[in-house]
């Protein structure tokens, strides 16, 4: 047995909570190398040892998801979350050893688990809550806002309007915006909020929504269509005619302008031969 | 004032002054408000590395006030030095800039593996734990190559922590000090003693006395490999041994005070290697920001009782 197998043996036996018969697919290895014979402990010393080593991971990653996921834990509970937690760290456990990296699978894998499909909406809420998470961690931007001339002076054609990095639309069949209000009010005000949310998951409302940077804290915006619209051409590069044509006739683009310069929206302006 | 040599210089004159450790404490999210505010006179504060691998935001521009204030130590949790699966160079690379933007005092990390892939041809993984290593020739050799990546990345060299683990193995062919002064003398690194962590592991072996243990592995170290000391709390589980009985585990959840027999052994290890930084850590449980500034101070004061029975402190010292 080398180091690389003790290793890959000792991960498994440590960071799930079952050991398995054969970690590799080396006969030489689950044949004649058990953890009892390897270890200096022995018996219930040897297993509270593991133990150990199992609690705290599975610790690590509750709280490591809790902090990603707030909305997501607040819907399901402390517990309940907790469980998810430590059943998605075995299905996806991480591979960085910065855990802020970690739960881009979470979304999809809270819609495909069978015991939630009561709240198909579970999945866009997490989707929320990762790009808000994501928001948070990315680049300060530092305004351009004398590239604003180009507005003026260049063809729409040769200009990319540039937003704060980090930010990001969102679509979702289900009240998105309302769930996400609705978890940050306390007392009679989240109730009326949490009544509204019934009102709108019973129709199927479905909302758009923008996330961007305010400060150094993620928000989120509800988005008409042609804003939605304007918003991911701009994301996806677009120079600002197309952005524009993507937006439709109805968009008003001097409005959007206005708040977005209010709001910070708006990173710079970058012209095609700068 | 938890660190009175290196800040208050002007207030001490040329005469020969014993040095007095610097504090340090572990600086965590609850607590960044209370030191920029507050601005305790302390001799460094340190982070975990990974807490500020993003590319930017709020967390990072604390770090960055706070380093305007007090030298940082850059604690990493996540390197895994000695995994046989190597580094992940995206790790590698993130602390690579965050040690270029923060220009730390030092930057250390484990000696532990965390890295390992489990089925073959799948993504290696991170456990997000600090998982033992066996003290043989083969584990020396992947901490080696590893630390020597890591310092030629970085340009400097790291200090290296010993663990406090909760299973060994029965193949060690070597001593842990004497694995510690092994990988020091070839990876040309220095070494980052946690005597919480012999505590724990004394403990947890069922030595007779502890402490006597402790000190005989501070004093199997040699002079000058150790270049940072670090002291925390432990706390005591009871499990079931199956034939109706019960023991101990002692885990090393730095969430409470420092044992005073922890104490003891940082006290051993700075008379035996100097005024050496010194650094208080409090990760679960975090208290008031006074009572972790009340541990650092208790460290100050064990670090200047040192400097003063060690030295002409108090002869030399003349307050303008």
């Amino acid at each position: 047995m080398n180091e690389a197998q003790r290793q890959q043996w000792l991960f498994a036996a440590l960071t799930t909570g079952a050991v398995p018969a054969a970690p590799v697919p080396n006969a030489a290895l689950s044949e004649a190398w058990l953890p009892e014979a390897a270890l200096r402990e022995t018996g219930a010393r040897a297993a509270r040892g593991l133990e150990a080593y199992r609690a705290n991971a599975e610790g690590i990653a509750e709280r490591a998801l809790a902090a990603t996921f707030p909305t997501v834990q607040a819907m399901l509970g402390v517990d309940d979350f907790g469980h998810l937690a430590r059943a998605f760290r075995l299905a996806h456990p991480p591979e960085r050893g910065d855990l802020g990296e970690w739960g881009d699978a979470l979304p999809a894998w809270l819609e495909a688990h069978a015991g939630l499909a009561a709240w198909p909406w579970l999945g866009d809420c997490a989707r929320l809550d990762f790009a808000l998470h994501r928001c948070e961690r990315a680049a300060d931007a530092v305004p351009e806002l004398e590239s604003l001339r180009h507005l003026e002076t260049d063809d729409p054609s040769r200009l990319r309007l540039l937003l704060p990095p980090g930010s990001a639309v969102l679509r979702s069949d289900w009240p998105l915006d309302a769930i996400h209000h609705a978890h940050r009010l306390a007392g009679d005000a989240a109730e009326r909020a949490f009544a509204q949310v019934r009102e709108k998951v019973a129709a199927r409302h479905g909302e758009t929504v923008f996330v961007v940077r305010h400060g150094w804290r993620a928000a989120v915006h509800g988005l008409d269509a042609p804003t939605a619209d304007w918003l991911d051409a701009l994301l996806a590069g677009a120079d600002l005619e197309r952005a524009l044509a993507c937006a439709g006739a109805t968009f008003d683009f001097a409005a959007w302008l206005g708040t977005a310069l209010r709001e910070s929206w708006v990173k710079g302006v970058v012209a095609s031969n700068d | 004032m938890v660190a009175a040599a290196g800040r208050g210089a002007s207030n001490v004159s040329t005469a020969p002054v014993a040095a007095v450790a610097p504090i340090g404490i572990g600086l965590r999210q609850p607590h960044y408000a209370a030191l920029l505010e507050g601005a305790p006179p302390l001799g460094f504060v340190e982070v975990h590395s990974e807490n500020f691998f993003a590319d930017g935001g709020a967390a990072l521009a604390v770090l960055h006030q706070a380093r305007e204030r007090y030298p940082v130590s850059l604690h990493g949790v996540g390197l895994a030095l000695g995994s046989a699966a190597g580094l992940d160079a995206w790790h590698l690379d993130r602390l690579a800039r965050l040690v270029e933007r923060i220009e730390p005092a030092r930057v250390s990390d484990h000696a532990c593996f965390a890295r390992a892939g489990v089925a073959p041809g799948a993504p290696v993984l991170h456990a997000n734990d600090l998982l033992p290593l066996a003290f043989t020739d083969e584990s020396l050799a992947i901490m080696v190559r590893n630390v020597t990546q890591v310092q030629e990345r970085l340009g400097r060299p790291l200090l290296v922590e010993n663990l406090s683990s909760y299973v060994s193995f029965a193949d060690d062919a070597m001593s842990e000090p004497a694995f510690f002064v092994q990988l020091c003398a070839r990876a040309g690194c220095g070494m980052l003693l946690d005597v919480n962590n012999l505590m724990v592991n004394a403990l947890n072996a069922g030595v007779p006395d502890p402490l006597a243990a402790c000190n005989a592995f501070v004093d199997a170290l040699p002079h000058g490999i150790v270049g940072e000391i670090h002291v925390a709390g432990y706390c005591e589980t009871r499990y079931e041994t199956g034939d109706g009985a019960t023991d101990t585990l002692v885990i090393d959840d730095h969430g409470s005070r420092v044992r005073p027999a922890v104490w003891s052994v940082c006290e051993h290890a700075l008379r035996r290697f100097g005024a050496l930084p010194t650094l208080v850590e409090w990760d679960t449980d975090l208290p008031a920001f006074d009572v972790l500034l009340g541990e650092a101070l208790h460290a100050a004061a064990l670090a200047t009782a040192l400097a003063t029975a060690l030295g002409a402190l108090t002869t030399s010292r003349t307050v303008r």
